[in-house]
């Protein structure tokens, strides 16, 4: 299948030609093809059940066996083939509601849903949220990640960078919401564990107890899979423990998930070092018939000048960091100088005025433009009162008697090297100076502590020095070894490595079941389709996200209390409420086109539909101008735009945002509703010259009425007023 | 190239790297963002993350990039 077609929606279309292009003629051979074509209209429209398949299935055997129609048969046989060849295409149609190919628009995941690596259900979540039900928005989450709270505060959030609504204002802030929804459904106890299958009786051992090994082994454990995790580390975490410090997760939020997923049977062995305690052979002969490896990149790249190694003041960020994270307080130097300007060496940095340094000082040899730090980060670190000493280049560290004491440095100048289109810092002869330190951190990169796998020769490597694997299903070079996480990818983020433990357990789940893997990446699943939620245009328009309230600096600057306080519930709430539900609105921009060139109202503000260039949007615009014909609604592929009468008022809204709402104007002999006063103005402007209206004494009158008492038309051609 | 996050960026061409796999011949062409460049030492060698509209969020090495908007 490729990435432009879709098997199921391509069967649909061929169904319906079929009994005209094949010819047909038997009845029986023509209901059986109109009834699967019922049946797969009904998948391509997300409205299948359980039983459509089997029930496809049913029919493609009588038409296959129909021996009175050879045409039948032929098609039948056609069927029957397409049905195999693609039986997990029709399988995600039809059970999880998914359309890889994003054709059939019921079943298309929502761009943050897509964005998401771990394929998380965004809006079926945001929409729960707003509804005030946390613990089922916990619940949809944990189909898909297994570390709802981790990920609400330290997630580098991909779905918000794709989110829609950044098109009109500020993306929604999925991430605060997600943790919002953890805490509250962990605090009052409705943050449950999914159902179990049965216990199958195998054996997988997972390496390494970071994102991607919690992930593995929650997925694997739901599967009914014995799982070991080995951690070499005294407790559970790994990066998101020992790599993020406690003012952006505090360790307690790590051990309460990680607690959920003890809960579903997983064994930890924790301070068990793979490759030194244990190794394959010895886990191998111990029942284990699949790996995970999830070991991260626990090793800093080193600085590579004078006296890097002649001090023992001279920390790696990574190493560092562990240690604090690990319990250890203790004042790296009065004056430290970090060096990078990545969000490693931000996090050290801010970690060390936390531990009581007086001074710190980041040394970055670009400048502040290209730090690759997200900005965040850098803006709270300037406020906590770090110092930036920005184009340095560190040339060697200088000190006496075992003490650094600076660290030496040359000026440098951004130069555009040719052939490429990046500046580089190019030192500037003689500008050397020693920028004073009594401690240095270099937080230049990390890498893989390849070492371990030494007595792993068959294990392939890439370039990178990292393990090379087919990412599809995380598979090694080695059969039944499967890796994901920062020693697949480098160091990525947190969600990646979630997205592939997940993987890796959906994979190693079908080797030991002896079922061939996919092809192609998983395509995140739509869990469910929340009702719409009303909200008027102007409240849609003018809520705005809120700012997250951060801890005092005085507070940042001495302790690690957690930086950012979280949302209040009413904001919370609001801010669920900013979604645009694009699981249904596909911005396909039919509405749009039709009120604007087929009926030439053009009531619809809503630039932005437009990906490459979003214009103005205003869902308020739509009260001024719309006439509620209903075109568009008619229109609509997904139903998201819809048009219906309640109570006096006819009401159009976008995927349950109201954006018109105007009175109903009702036969005054039968009560029966006629339109609204701006559309029977329009219906007027047109046909007002063709026919002549009746009077209008008694009242608005709708055809029927109108005609019976011999008037060519009703109130859609008469004066109303 | 040096790729920041928030860039929008299409898949230009296939890429010669080992990462490459032959199911991402099927991204090219496609649009989007730039989710999780290198955030330690920017390297140009490494994989970054991407968010492709209606594709969904990849790990893709730098030289199938173009950027679609000049660097702010």
């Amino acid at each position: 299948m490729s990435f432009s077609q879709c098997p199921v929606h391509e069967t649909l279309l061929e169904l319906k030609k079929i009994p005209a292009d094949r010819r047909i003629v038997h009845p029986r051979g023509r209901r059986l093809i109109e009834e699967i074509a019922t049946l797969v209209g009904d998948i391509v429209g997300a409205r299948a059940g359980a039983e459509h398949l089997p029930c496809i299935d049913t029919r493609v055997a009588e038409l296959c066996d129909f021996e009175d129609d050879p045409v039948s048969v032929e098609v039948g046989i056609w069927l029957k083939a397409r049905l195999t060849e693609h039986d997990e295409v029709f399988r995600s149609h039809a059970a999880n509601r998914n359309c890889a190919a994003s054709v059939c628009d019921h079943l298309t995941p929502a761009p943050c849903q897509m964005a998401c690596p771990a394929g998380i259900d965004v809006p079926t979540y945001v929409s729960l949220i707003a509804l005030g039900h946390d613990d089922e928005a916990i619940e949809v989450i944990r189909r898909d990640n297994p570390l709802p709270w981790v990920c609400g505060l330290v997630c580098t959030r991909p779905c918000e960078m794709m989110c829609v609504r950044a098109r009109i204002d500020t993306p929604v802030s999925i991430k605060f919401l997600k943790a919002f929804a953890a805490e509250r459904a962990m605090s009052v106890g409705r943050y449950h564990n999914p159902r179990k299958t049965p216990t199958t009786g195998r054996k997988v051992c997972v390496v390494g107890a970071g994102p991607g090994g919690l992930s593995a082994a929650y997925y694997l454990a739901l599967h009914g899979h014995a799982v070991r995790v080995i951690e070499a580390l005294p407790r559970a975490g790994g990066m998101i423990l020992v790599g993020i410090p406690r003012y952006r997760l505090p360790s307690d939020i790590i051990d309460r998930e990680v607690a959920k997923i003890e809960e579903l049977g997983v064994e930890f062995r924790f301070n068990t070092r793979f490759g030194k305690d244990v190794d394959l052979e010895s886990l191998r002969a111990e029942g284990f018939e699949a790996f995970f490896f999830a070991v991260g990149a626990h090793a800093s790249f080193n600085l590579g000048i004078d006296g890097e190694n002649d001090f023992p003041q001279v920390h790696g960020a990574v190493d560092f960091l562990r240690r604090v994270a690990l319990g250890e307080r203790h004042c790296p130097g009065k004056n430290v100088v970090v060096i990078g300007g990545g969000n490693v060496a931000i996090d050290a940095a801010r970690t060390c005025l936390r531990l009581g340094c007086e001074k710190v000082t980041i040394a970055y040899r670009r400048t502040r433009k290209e730090m690759p730090a997200d900005h965040e980060e850098v803006e709270q670190a300037e406020e906590e009162g770090v110092h930036f000493e920005m184009l340095t280049v560190p040339m060697a560290v200088t000190g006496e008697g075992g003490h650094v004491g600076a660290l030496r440095c040359l000026k440098a100048k951004l130069v555009t090297v040719p052939g490429s289109n990046r500046q580089s810092p190019k030192p500037i002869e003689g500008s050397d100076y020693d920028l004073v330190a009594d401690a240095i951190v270099s937080a230049i990169g990390q890498r893989i502590e390849r070492h371990w796998f030494d007595r792993m020769p068959d294990l392939a490597w890439t370039h990178r020095d990292t393990i090379r694997v087919n990412t599809v299903t995380m598979e090694t070079s080695l059969p039944g070894v499967f890796a994901a996480g920062d020693s697949v990818t480098g160091p990525a983020t947190v969600i990646e490595a979630i997205g592939g433990g997940k993987r890796a357990a959906i994979a190693i789940d079908r080797f030991l079941a002896g079922i061939p893997q996919p092809k192609l990446p998983p395509v995140p699943v739509r869990h469910q389709r929340p009702a719409y939620l009303d909200v008027p245009a102007h409240t849609k328009m003018t809520l705005k996200r809120p700012e997250m309230p951060l801890l005092s600096v005085d507070r940042r600057r001495t302790t690690f209390q957690q930086v950012e306080l979280g949302y209040t519930e009413n904001q919370t709430r609001e801010e669920a409420r900013r979604c645009l539900r694009c699981d249904i609105c596909r911005r396909c921009g039919k509405c749009v086109t039709i009120c604007k060139e087929k009926m030439g109202v053009d009531a619809l503000a809503l630039g932005y539909l437009s990906f490459d260039h979003p214009h103005e949007s205003d869902f308020r615009y739509t009260e001024r101008r719309c006439i509620s014909c209903g075109a568009c609604a008619a229109n609509c592929p997904t139903g998201a735009m819809r048009i219906e009468d309640r109570g006096p008022e006819r009401i159009l809204s976008l995927c349950g945002t109201i954006l018109s709402r105007q009175p109903l104007v009702f036969c005054a002999t039968c009560d029966a509703v006629i339109g609204t006063e701006r559309y029977l103005a329009f219906i007027r402007g047109r046909l007002g010259a063709l026919v002549t209206p009746p009077p209008n004494a008694d009242g608005p009158l709708c055809d029927v009425c109108a005609r019976k008492k011999g008037f060519q038309g009703g109130a859609t051609i008469m004066a109303t007023s | 190239m040096a790729f920041h996050k928030g860039q929008m960026v299409r898949v230009l061409r296939r890429s010669t790297d080992e990462s490459w796999e032959d199911y991402m011949d099927g991204l090219v062409g496609s649009r989007g963002i730039v989710t999780d460049p290198d955030s330690q030492i920017n390297d140009p060698d490494a994989l970054i993350e991407v968010s492709l509209e209606d594709k969904g969020t990849y790990r893709l090495p730098q030289d199938c990039l173009e950027l679609l908007e000049p660097t702010s």
